[in-house]
């Protein structure tokens, strides 16, 4: 019987390092996409930005394992089954996040877009506010498994830098579209805009259904 | 022992095999239908603490049926156990809530007006103001229960992964506890009425006395198991759910409120020490483990703001708490006349 409860009680650590792990590369991808999109704007597709599109990569590859053996060990140790369904969506979606890093990123290594200077703050900006909205949806991630009760705060300022980011890449797609550069640039940029919101987007569905297995969790 | 006492012993025999089937689900239902448990576990544990609380602490609630009605006769303690449940039977059938505690004593109450023995007033109302204060009693523990934990769960940050394994180990505990109070109160209902008539004698084990109550008890004890584990599991699956579609932490703070009222209502030494320190103790009656859990239900509900309360429950509970006692008083009282008249059988001394 002790042999269990030891066991039972080991299992459950071990899953709540790779949870919380798999928390840390959420906040990782975030900073390694800042960092890569920065680095994009001043250097182009540099030696610098490579090395930092491969990490990102590196990130989402270890994240997809992490997530895969979360999954698994929900099931096979039988672990939380009544809330088990809602941990696994609530991986998936974080995992889902990302994979639009990696993949937005990757884009600008593909398409080479050509930024004119007058827009680097305001991408910059734009991507700032990606990166804090995904760190705060990582947050109130990690809080509904350990004090549920500020899982709302940080939700809230998902929902506040998300309506920033649909402002910021308003006014930034108006301004492209005003300028004189031809309009396959401007339409490349534009869906470049949209994906790094979309990001954005991703936290606060993800924020979303957390606020309602909160719901669920609280007895 | 001869056989006439195992035929007429089966009534009460199947009166545990049903309360086995229907009561389990009130102590590791929710734990086994939502996987927190496997059944193979709870019944296990259950079942080995119901003998001990059946056998070691199921005097006291034996007694107090005793004092309402000294059912002398075998005949007539099959009567009242078989009246019991028929009307157990019929009630779960009608889709009512029902009570084997209050059965049965509708069941000694048609001996007593058959047999013309006289009915304890006192006892009787002890015994009836124990299924109104039964409910009330669960539900001011559960809510007290439910704002504890929701207090420690709120500022303790435990990980969601560890509370799950903290609960398995209190639903574990609470099986085995929910299985001691049960067979510890519930144990009368099933074989009270033989005491009187039991042919069994005192044994020593190894140095251990055993009376020939206990061996009743235990007899009665191994019904219930059987019944935990032959058909509780399909109740689990139908009955359970609905009465208890919850979290288990919920789950957890029902069973143990639940467990602690059947505790409180048939422990004796408690109720000594209670009374050694001049403080008021509760009657040593059986009470319904399925009305204390939907007295927990309820206290919850309340605690949290009155949602999800279902009234036509509490209704279902009151026309049980009139029914259950006067159809089993009339049922015994008709089948004993007929046991009497029609087979020729002595129902009372």
């Amino acid at each position: 019987m002790f042999g269990i409860k030891i066991s039972l009680f080991s299992g459950a650590k071990t899953l709540e390092t790779k949870i919380d792990s798999f928390h840390d590369k959420v906040i990782d991808a975030a900073m390694m996409f800042n960092k890569s999109i920065t680095t994009y704007l001043t250097e182009g597709r540099s030696e610098n930005f490579k090395k930092h599109n491969k990490q990102l990569r590196q990130i989402e590859h270890d994240a997809d394992q992490l997530r895969r053996d979360i999954e698994n060990r929900l099931y096979t140790q039988n672990l939380i089954p009544d809330l088990r369904a809602d941990v696994l969506e609530l991986v998936e979606n974080l995992d889902k996040v990302i994979n639009r890093f990696d993949e937005v990123s990757y884009q600008f290594y593909i398409e080479r877009p050509e930024i004119p200077e007058i827009y680097h703050v305001r991408i910059t900006e734009l991507v700032g506010q990606v990166t804090e909205c995904a760190e705060n949806m990582s947050i109130a991630s990690r809080s509904f498994f350990r004090n549920f009760s500020s899982v709302r705060d940080f939700s809230q300022k998902v929902y506040f830098l998300e309506h920033e980011t649909d402002l910021s890449s308003g006014h930034l797609k108006e301004s492209i579209f005003d300028s004189d550069m031809p309009l396959a640039n401007k339409i490349q940029l534009s869906t470049l805009i949209d994906e790094i919101e979309n990001i954005a987007d991703l936290a606060e569905d993800c924020v979303d259904e957390l606020l309602i297995f909160t719901i669920k969790r609280d007895i | 022992m001869d056989l006439l006492f195992l035929f007429f012993l089966s009534s009460g025999l199947f009166l545990g095999w049903s309360l086995g089937a229907n009561d389990a689900a009130n102590i590791f239902g929710t734990a086994v239908g939502s996987k927190m448990l496997r059944f193979k576990t709870a019944a296990v544990v259950s079942c080995l603490f119901i003998i001990i609380g059946a056998v070691f602490a199921g005097g006291g609630t034996s007694a107090t049926l005793n004092e309402l009605g000294s059912v002398n006769a075998l005949a007539g303690a099959f009567m009242v156990a078989l009246s019991a449940a028929l009307t157990v039977y019929w009630m779960v059938s009608s889709g009512l809530l029902v009570s084997t505690s209050q059965a049965i004593v509708g069941g000694i109450i048609g001996w007593n007006l058959y047999s013309g023995y006289e009915t304890d007033i006192g006892i009787l109302s002890t015994i009836v103001s124990s299924w109104i204060l039964c409910p009330l009693l669960s539900g001011g523990i559960a809510v007290i229960v439910y704002l504890i934990i929701k207090n420690i769960l709120h500022f303790s940050h435990i990980h969601l992964l560890r509370q799950d394994s903290y609960l398995r180990c209190g639903l574990l505990i609470i099986a085995a506890f929910g299985g001691y109070a049960l067979g510890a109160n519930n144990i009368a209902n099933v074989m009270g009425v033989f005491v009187d008539s039991s042919p069994f004698q005192s044994i020593y084990i190894d140095g251990w006395y055993f009376s020939k109550t206990q061996i009743l008890f235990l007899l009665g004890a191994l019904a219930i198991c059987i019944g935990i584990f032959t058909y509780s599991q399909k109740t689990i699956k139908t009955v359970g759910n609905n009465l208890m579609s919850m979290t288990p932490t919920i789950a957890w703070i029902i069973v143990f409120s639940q467990s602690l009222v059947l505790f409180l209502f048939a422990s004796q030494s408690l109720k000594e020490l209670l009374m050694e320190h001049g403080l008021p103790s509760l009657p040593l009656v059986p009470v319904s483990s399925s009305q204390a859990v939907i007295g927990a239900i309820i206290g919850i509900g309340l605690a949290k703001g009155g949602r999800n309360i279902s009234w036509s429950t509490i209704g279902k509970i009151i026309i049980g708490w009139i029914a259950t006692p006067l159809i089993s008083a009339a049922l015994c009282f008709i089948s004993l006349f007929f046991l009497e008249n029609v087979f020729q059988q002595k129902v009372y001394m």
